[in-house]
């Protein structure tokens, strides 16, 4: 299906990178005019992102963006020129939602500060995206997703053990908290305007919206005056619970026992009758007591088979177990994934065929149809022409001053 | 009368326990009337956080179900379906979840209020073979491939803190469900939304997928052939710092090597080399093991207070690795009041609690203590 829930709102869209232009993606997904201003003198970074389609750069190759973009319409003006930054505002005049993930004061910078815009729409719903936050006395500092970890204790609590953190192994925050507290916001602010006819600023600190992520850690630490304990794959009140190595190459699968009803089915499926025979390892207490022991036992078990007959085993005696998926593993071997059609291929002039995911939820029981990515500047002509009305003529003499593009 | 809020008049009947109740929170602290419908014993996360003997009180319940209500309704007698019939003739929204009440009785749920959206939260959807396969949050990390994202070379695969597979879940599900409540509100028609928690990890792996799909590379937790060498954890004098420096990344290696030169740190002699301008070398294992050792002596006097100082200045790419306690006390939180104080009865005394994910120039945002059973509030 193609939803149009949101017919009838446009974007005029200035975020680039990862975390802004994933938060406005679900905006088209569901029916909005999302626009992207873009310009070629600074083009999003993730236009020149890898991968590209077999490996050769472009500005129209890059599957990063296509997975950050899809549905979006592109429209490229030079916003060095005046004439240009004319043209964005005539874009916002006639917008109902105005997206940046700048630094804070770049969109002032540019004239398109909210306090600018709201003049000439005054009911702009207004969305920005600093990492730090718009003011305060680190507001200026530079950072990339890895970063927002960092700062919010995401990266310390990701660790093997004590005082050992590694951090998550992507940008995390720019792939789930950011974006989706952002969508999120600016559907609040959509139902806020309906009803009030009043439009808002959202200032987005990244840092703040990530250190939700880690609520549960920020009111524990709070309360109690202790930094909660790195226990990485392990529990606090479980075990065995790990990620166990399995049979061949960089090979592993997650097993989790939260209740003593699955600690004997673990057992069982071990084939370790003595194991669960002791009367030692019958409490959660007692088992973490042994929790070296009976790791090294499950590891044992592990090590002859292959992730998806341990996980296949487990499941089957209702033991939380999965085997640790890959991308590779995720795309070509997930029965669920695959029997729930999580999976879409796209058609795109320059990459060819591209496979997409689907949003993650079925919506009346179907899936929703993606539409591809925009080539730079695709839509320009069509936007110029139809939201703002300019003549053949007009935007051909633009294009001819360098102003577009 | 209460100033109006984004969610004012909509009701939500919250029938989630865990990888949804994130997102009914977030409507709730937009002014949405959030029930959590629980039987007589309470929902299962109560249930939990009432154990005795457990890590107690439990921090984590008071997080998700601030902001909410609660109703005692025994949906297994014929009164309490009667009363949740007569709810959910009002209601926007009916957030159900797997292993809850009324999750396996989805088509009743619709058939009391078709204009309603009916969200289901569950670890792998519904359908397919793992339809009803147990799960947790660290199986559904492995599931959904962020596991195997994380962690160093030659050792084993590590899931993210803090249940990170009801945060990712819960943001989308809020999403749709908002997108739907638009669509149910202006036209009229309810939706039902399957939300699936393996969906939602996969769908927030960076570029993996892609990386697999155009280049036939498997994206590794170690990074190597994806990751800069400059691109990691170093210790300091008191502690660790994170650091991004490659060539392609603003001016901060720029401007790092400047700093080497007016300190004359002998690490310079390595970093001014052609070989550090070759964003494909730097990516290798050669280069990590080599760019460690000389950035960490540089950095060995500093603090991580004063190297967030020379971050700042500097423009490099740098920030302390805060501990949980850091983040409480993080000076830039504090100037934009980010913490709100809670005074939940669970806690002997109001706490430091997280604020609001985004800030709005209209004061529509509030949090509330989590309910006890069956208060209305």
């Amino acid at each position: 299906m193609r939803p149009d829930f949101l017919r009838g709102i446009r974007f005029a869209d200035f975020t680039w990178a990862g975390a802004g232009p994933f938060g406005t993606k679900v905006f088209s997904d569901f029916g909005a005019e999302v626009l992207k201003v873009e310009s070629m003198s600074r083009p999003d970074p993730v236009r020149r992102g890898s991968p590209y389609k077999d490996g050769i750069p472009g500005i129209n190759r890059s599957g990063y963006f296509a997975s950050r973009n899809t549905g979006k319409k592109s429209v490229a003006i030079n916003l060095k020129e005046p004439e240009g930054l004319q043209l964005a505002r005539d874009l916002v005049a006639q917008s109902d939602v105005v997206s940046n993930n700048f630094g804070p004061g770049a969109m002032e910078r540019l004239g398109l500060g909210y306090d600018e815009l709201k003049k000439i729409k005054p009911d702009i719903i207004y969305l920005a995206m600093p990492m730090y936050g718009e003011d305060g006395p680190l507001s200026s500092l530079l950072g990339v997703g890895m970063t927002i970890s960092a700062v919010t204790g995401l990266m310390w609590m990701t660790a093997y053990g004590p005082n050992d953190p590694v951090g998550p192994g992507t940008h995390y925050p720019d792939h789930a908290a950011n974006p989706y507290h952002a969508a999120f916001a600016v559907l609040a602010a959509l139902r806020y305007r309906r009803h009030t006819g009043r439009g808002m600023k959202i200032d987005l600190s990244q840092i703040e919206s990530t250190a939700n992520f880690v609520g549960p850690a920020l009111v524990e630490a709070a309360a109690s005056g202790r930094e909660p304990p790195q226990v990485g794959n392990r529990s606090r009140e479980h075990a065995p619970h790990n990620i166990f190595r399995c049979q061949g190459e960089d090979s592993w699968c997650a097993i989790a026992v939260e209740g003593d009803a699955e600690w004997l089915a673990l057992a069982a499926a071990m084939g370790r009758q003595d194991l669960a025979g002791r009367a030692d390892l019958r409490t959660a207490q007692g088992r973490l007591a042994a929790i070296d022991e009976l790791e090294a036992a499950v590891g044992a078990w592990t090590a002859g088979q292959t992730p998806a007959e341990v996980a296949s085993v487990l499941q089957k005696a209702g033991v939380a177990a999965a085997p640790v998926a890959c991308s590779k593993d995720l795309i070509e071997d997930d029965p669920q994934l695959a029997a729930r059609g999580y999976w879409q291929t796209l058609d795109h002039p320059e990459i060819g065929p591209a496979l997409f995911t689907a949003p993650p939820y079925k919506l009346d029981g179907e899936r929703i149809e993606l539409k591809r990515q925009p080539l730079f500047g695709e839509h320009t002509h069509e936007i110029l022409t139809g939201v703002l009305g300019l003549s053949e003529e007009r935007v051909k003499e633009l294009n001819d001053r360098g102003i577009l593009g | 009368m209460e100033a109006f809020r984004p969610y004012s008049g909509i009701r939500i009947l919250d029938l989630t326990y865990n990888l949804g109740r994130y997102a009914t929170r977030l409507f709730g602290d937009l002014g949405a009337e959030v029930i959590r419908v629980e039987p007589p014993e309470g929902l299962p996360d109560r249930r939990q956080a009432d154990q005795p003997g457990r890590n107690s009180p439990d921090y984590a319940f008071s997080f998700f179900n601030a902001s909410k209500r609660s109703i005692v309704l025994d949906l297994a007698a014929e009164k309490g379906r009667a009363t949740f019939a007569a709810m959910a003739k009002d209601a926007h929204v009916v957030f159900l979840e797997r292993g809850a009440p009324l999750a396996d009785e989805l088509a009743w749920v619709r058939a009391q209020n078709p204009q309603a959206v009916v969200t289901i939260v569950s670890p792998y959807g519904m359908g397919g073979p793992m339809e009803q396969a147990p799960s947790s949050d660290l199986v559904l990390q492995a599931a959904g491939g962020i596991a195997w994202m994380t962690g160093r070379e030659g050792e084993p695969p590590l899931r993210l803190p803090v249940d990170q597979s009801v945060m990712i879940t819960s943001v989308y599900a809020a999403v749709a469900t908002a997108m739907c409540l638009v669509d149910a509100e202006t036209g009229g028609t309810g939706h039902v939304v399957d939300v699936s928690a393996q969906e939602c990890i996969a769908h927030s792996l960076q570029n993996a997928l892609q990386v697999y799909d155009l280049e036939r590379r498997i994206s590794h937790r170690a990074g190597e052939g994806t990751r800069d060498a400059s691109e990691d954890i170093y210790s300091c004098k008191d502690g660790k710092v994170f650091l991004a420096s490659p060539p392609t990344l603003g001016i901060s290696w720029k401007q790092l090597l400047a700093w080497m030169g007016e300190t004359s740190h002998p690490s310079l002699a390595e970093f001014g080399k052609e070989r550090w301008l070759d964003r494909r070398w730097r990516q290798t294992a050669e280069a990590k093991a080599l760019f460690r050792p000389l950035f960490e002596a540089f950095i060995a006097d500093y603090t991580r207070e004063e190297l967030l100082a020379q971050a700042l200045k500097r423009k490099v790419v740098m920030a302390p690795v805060a501990r949980i306690g850091d983040v409480l006390g993080d000076r830039q939180l504090a100037y934009r009041n980010y913490f709100i104080q809670m005074a939940d009865p669970r806690f002997e005394r109001p706490v430091q609690f997280p604020g609001a994910p985004y800030k709005m120039s209209e004061p529509v945002w509030a949090a509330t203590p989590a309910p006890a059973l069956g208060a209305r509030g």
